[in-house]
């Protein structure tokens, strides 16, 4: 799994990389309580992605990624949710959480609580993924070495 | 050649494609599930995303799936798809310095940063064909991970890291070559305007990352052997994941995911330049979607190569390079040969009927001449 670097939205990351069945049923525990119209229904578009060279810098496009993209809003409140892939029910939940974070005097402890559930779930299956590459490294000897 | 239209077939073209998809399923087995190609296929679908030039793995398995395992045909599929979605966002750039790194070698330096990780490999180990694939079942697979699981013990796990690149250790002692200022170092876009030639090194790369892996191997491989004085060495070569990054339409930076891609920067030998300048070394570079050693390896020589247009072997072509590893132009191209050309062809049969009558007329005539100069 990528680290989170500062620049990213650590919620998004969060959102993008947790399961979906457990983000589909927190979202639609939310709903009961916040009502959110569908400002943009989700769709799936292109994401161009841009690249460089790691010497000189040339930059240059890598090819396009397909990416589902919604609009929500709360109380008048829009919020955006961009995934990538064919996902149209993560696209809607990253907007409807996108749309509350945004809200004014909104409580978001039990959203930061089921972020902080699944970034650890998130965060060990990367670990033991890493450790398990890890494994995989490697000491060459030059044979006069030996 | 020339085109004609034809007109009719229409029912016999409907039935032939019918029966492209009974012979896809006739022996009725148990429909193969898209996941499972997408898992299991890994390889393949990383290729039909790297031609196509989409990343989506999902419908990159359905297309290899619908193509009956034909990667080519997947990837032109796959290109036709993206021309039916509008562009709506484009990404930061990328940095795979911050890559999750899953495989980093390099052939150049035994010591780098952060050591060399072999990462998913079949490099070290003999193609000896595995029967025992023929009779894999769930529980094997289950027994197998559980094995692997237990390798690691969670109590103790290092911390993630990302890693240095090696071309650093060049840069940090200044033999790289210098940027030189009269490169055309503009960004164009090849989906959006068509390639002219000499082609800035932006469009060759775009060209390159979405080639055929075959078509860049063929010329790659003969750079490597010696037509166009290439002479490379992996300086390092990594696999694993990038995130993506967007300005969303409030103007805010969204992560929307992670891509995985395979990126190599190929050192080139040692040359001297100028009178009294030092020789230097040049990276080539490749990138390109999913994990593809073979298509990066030889994108990256062949980004070297053809900077080096004055070597003249194929390999240092540009326009050369690039019209022929573009798979899905290359395919279109071979099988339209095998659409009705039948005006075409007629008018060519009838010139060389004529012709034929021609030289048999004038063979006759000069027959007719020697024997009345022997009487």
């Amino acid at each position: 799994m990528d680290k989170p670097t500062e620049r990213m939205e650590n919620r998004d990351y969060i959102l993008c990389e947790c399961e979906l069945e457990p983000l589909e049923r927190f979202v639609a525990s939310l709903e009961e309580k916040f009502e959110a119209k569908i400002a943009k229904a989700p769709s799936v578009c292109m994401t161009m992605i841009q690249a460089a060279d790691s010497v000189e810098h040339q930059e240059f496009y890598l090819g396009e990624a397909l990416t589902t993209e919604c609009e929500v809003l709360i109380h008048g409140q829009r919020g955006y949710g961009v995934c990538l892939g064919d996902e149209p029910v993560r696209s809607y939940c990253i907007a409807f959480i996108d749309a509350l974070a945004q809200l004014p005097g909104a409580d978001l402890s039990y959203v930061e609580a089921f972020l902080a559930e699944q970034e650890s779930i998130i965060n060990k299956a990367a670990q033991l993924e890493y450790n398990q590459i890890m494994r995989t490294k490697v000491d060459f000897k030059l044979m006069e070495e030996e | 050649m020339g085109y004609v239209a034809v007109k009719g077939g229409t029912e016999a073209i409907h039935n032939a494609s019918e029966l492209a998809e009974f012979y896809r399923v006739k022996d009725n087995t148990t429909p193969i599930d898209v996941k499972q190609i997408r898992t299991q296929m890994r390889l393949a679908i990383d290729k039909v995303m790297g031609e196509g030039g989409i990343y989506a793995p999902e419908y990159a398995a359905i297309a290899l799936k619908q193509a009956e395992g034909d990667v080519y045909e997947a990837a032109f599929i796959l290109r036709a798809f993206r021309t039916t979605l509008q562009r709506n966002y484009y990404t930061e750039e990328i940095n795979t310095r911050e890559m999750f790194v899953r495989r980093k070698i390099s052939a150049s330096f035994r010591e780098i940063p952060g050591g060399q990780v072999l990462g998913p490999t079949r490099d070290y180990t003999q193609r000896t064909l595995d029967t025992a694939k023929a009779t894999e079942t769930t529980a094997d697979i289950h027994l197998f991970l559980e094995q692997v699981d237990a390798k690691i013990d969670p109590e103790k796990l290092q911390e993630i890291n990302s890693f240095g690149k090696v071309i650093d250790l060049l840069k940090n002692e200044g033999l790289l070559k210098p940027i030189d200022p009269s490169d055309d170092r503009k960004l164009v876009d090849i989906t959006r305007e068509a390639i002219k030639f000499p082609a800035p090194r932006s469009a060759r790369l775009q060209m390159m990352a979405r080639a055929e892996t075959g078509g860049l191997m063929a010329l790659g491989y003969s750079s490597q052997r010696g037509f166009g004085g290439v002479h490379p060495t992996v300086g390092e070569l990594r696999y694993g994941t990038v995130p993506l990054r967007v300005k969303d339409a409030s103007g805010r930076l969204r992560y929307i995911g992670k891509i995985e891609v395979t990126e190599c920067e190929m050192v080139t030998g040692s040359k001297p330049g100028k009178k009294n300048t030092p020789p230097y070394f040049t990276i080539g570079y490749g990138l390109c979607f999913g994990h593809n050693e073979t298509k990066v390896i030889c994108m990256s020589t062949l980004d070297s190569a053809m900077r080096r247009p004055e070597l003249g072997a194929p390999a240092n072509d540009q326009e050369f390079v690039l019209y022929h590893t573009e798979g899905v132009e290359a395919m279109g191209f071979t099988n339209h040969l095998k659409l009705p050309h039948y005006v075409t062809f007629q008018s060519i049969l009838s010139n060389t009927r004529a012709s034929v009558e021609r030289s048999k007329k004038a063979n006759l005539e000069a027959e007719a001449w020697r024997q009345l100069a022997s009487v």
